[in-house]
């Protein structure tokens, strides 16, 4: 079975090419900026504009597109309709379903809130699928963020993908036990126990070897550590990161202007 | 139950092609070896058996169930599969209730079920932890729980996959005990292994895997005698086996007594 440590997707591009730390203040600040514009549109402008040309710019279009189909439109959407639903705000009522009233308002609101997520999300998303997590940290560390800290993301960025491989092998170790797990939804509800509890303990024990694993190699020692992989940041970047910087302070600027 | 596999053939969805046309009659009752280099293709026949992995082309019957018509649930009556990694089935608080779980998942009767982890539990020699907490045992005993879940559940198709990994001698002789038992009993046991002294004490017949082929299959005498074509896969023969042959004895010889007689003669 293959194993894939993170969302990272191999290729070379210009975006591959980015310091980490570039594109992961790419990320925040895109994400800044489509929560704190005063304008509707601003998320969706920076959906179009510039993460779907980004995806291009980086090869991963494809893996893009399909995160943004399966997994982020189907949870905006979601937020959307409920919100729509349940936000009791506004008072241009378009249409109600029983108890349910939905106003302009609302729908507005429920608009604004699933495309700022949904550019938050899909920001990020360009960004986990172009930077790979070990080079990001020792970018990070590098820095001056401290190795703990460092370590938790990395392990949390890491987990996921681990963890589906290893429900993988559960689910095929307990369905050969007899489990069954394909039929009725009250048998499939059953059957989680078996299934989530080898996940939980085996996690567990797998977070004790790793930290007894990372000591031997000298983890929490204090001298300086040397990284064997320069990873280079060209002053492109630090312009990239100073104008998006700007650009946030810009439209923190705009929404106390027209508040 | 007879297994019959014919032109196997199995890519991976990432693209690998890992089986490349298997064909292979397995009889009720025997006692399969399987060797061969990792990545050979040995773990993804095994899955086949019980309809974890579907063919990309070719078919596998297990008497006369198509695994691709029946659900692996169903399979599960017929085929037991020991996994490598205990801790990837163990679930129950206690040995007893693990050792319970597979039986009742076949829908047995009570009286049954006891009966059967009884007998489970009682030729893995855990019968006085019953118990205790799986996760309280070292590695290697919680590997002996999860062959006790699988023999419980009573399979005439038993699989192991590695059984003999991270094993003491003690714990390899245990093992040996439980597939010359299940042998005893008539049912088929196919292991996975690398432990090629394991596999010529232990097993009749030996299918040699390389790049997803079946480069030798036969009676584990004549196939631990090829060293040159074994050597494809990385497979040696075991060390009296190597010794007979350097000696220039005339028959291959697989364990002490096979030595000591030839030597003799």
């Amino acid at each position: 079975m293959r194993e894939r440590l993170s969302f990272y997707v191999k290729r070379e591009s210009f975006l591959h090419n980015l310091n980490p730390l570039t594109k992961l203040v790419l990320a925040l600040g895109l994400t800044l900026i489509g929560f704190l514009s005063p304008w509707y549109w601003t998320p969706l402008a920076i959906i179009f504009f510039i993460i779907a040309p980004l995806s291009f710019v980086g090869k991963v279009q494809r893996d893009f597109l399909n995160a943004a189909f399966r997994l982020i439109l189907p949870a905006t959407g979601f937020l959307f309709i409920m919100q729509a639903l349940f936000q009791p705000v506004g008072k241009t009522e378009l249409f109600s379903i029983w108890f349910l009233h939905v106003t302009r308002e609302s729908l507005a609101y429920a608009f604004e809130n699933a495309t700022r997520i949904f550019a938050m999300v899909s920001s990020f998303t360009i960004f986990l699928l172009t930077t790979h997590p070990s080079e990001l940290m020792s970018d990070l560390t590098h820095r001056g963020l401290p190795s703990q800290f460092a370590y938790v993301i990395i392990s949390t960025i890491q987990i996921i993908p681990q963890m589906q491989a290893k429900a993988q092998t559960i689910i095929a170790a307990q369905r050969s036990r007899g489990l069954d797990t394909e039929s009725s939804l009250f048998k499939r509800a059953g059957a989680l126990v078996p299934l989530v509890s080898p996940l939980v303990f085996g996690s567990l024990v797998e977070v004790e070897e790793r930290a007894i694993a990372i000591e031997a190699r000298g983890f929490t020692s204090r001298h300086t550590k040397t990284s064997l992989r320069e990873i280079p940041d060209s002053s492109f970047d630090k312009a990239l990161r100073w104008i998006l910087l700007l650009l946030v302070v810009a439209i923190i600027a705009v929404k106390i202007w027209l508040s | 139950m007879k297994i019959e596999i014919k032109d196997l053939h199995y890519t991976y969805p990432a693209g690998v092609e890992a089986l490349r046309g298997v064909s292979l009659t397995i009889d009720s009752g025997e006692q399969v070896a399987m060797v061969g280099q990792n990545g050979s293709g040995k773990t993804t026949l095994v899955k086949h058996l019980n309809g974890l992995l579907q063919p990309t082309s070719g078919s596998v019957l297990i008497g006369d169930l198509d695994t691709k018509k029946v659900p692996v649930a169903k399979l599960a009556v017929h085929v037991g599969y020991v996994f490598q990694n205990p801790d990837e089935q163990l679930f129950c608080r206690t040995i007893h209730e693990e050792v319970a779980f597979g039986p009742r998942n076949l829908g047995f009767d009570a009286s049954k079920i006891e009966s059967l982890v009884a007998d489970a539990l009682n030729l893995v020699e855990l019968s006085s932890r019953k118990e205790t907490n799986p996760y309280d045992l070292s590695p290697t005993w919680r590997k002996m729980v999860a062959l006790a879940s699988i023999i419980s559940m009573d399979t005439s198709i038993v699989i192991l996959d590695e059984p003999t990994t991270g094993q003491d001698a003690v714990n390899v002789a245990r093992i040996a005990h439980v597939v010359a038992e299940l042998r005893k009993r008539g049912k088929t046991v196919i292991t996975i292994t690398h432990d090629i002294d394991f596999c010529a004490e232990n097993f009749e017949r030996v299918i040699a895997l390389s790049q997803g082929k079946i480069l030798l299959d036969g009676p584990a005498g004549s196939v631990l005698g090829q060293g040159e074509i074994l050597a494809q896969t990385y497979v040696d023969p075991p060390q009296l086996t190597r010794l007979g042959k350097r000696l220039g004895l005339k028959k291959t010889v697989r364990n002490q007594e096979e030595f000591l007689s030839a030597l003799k003669s």
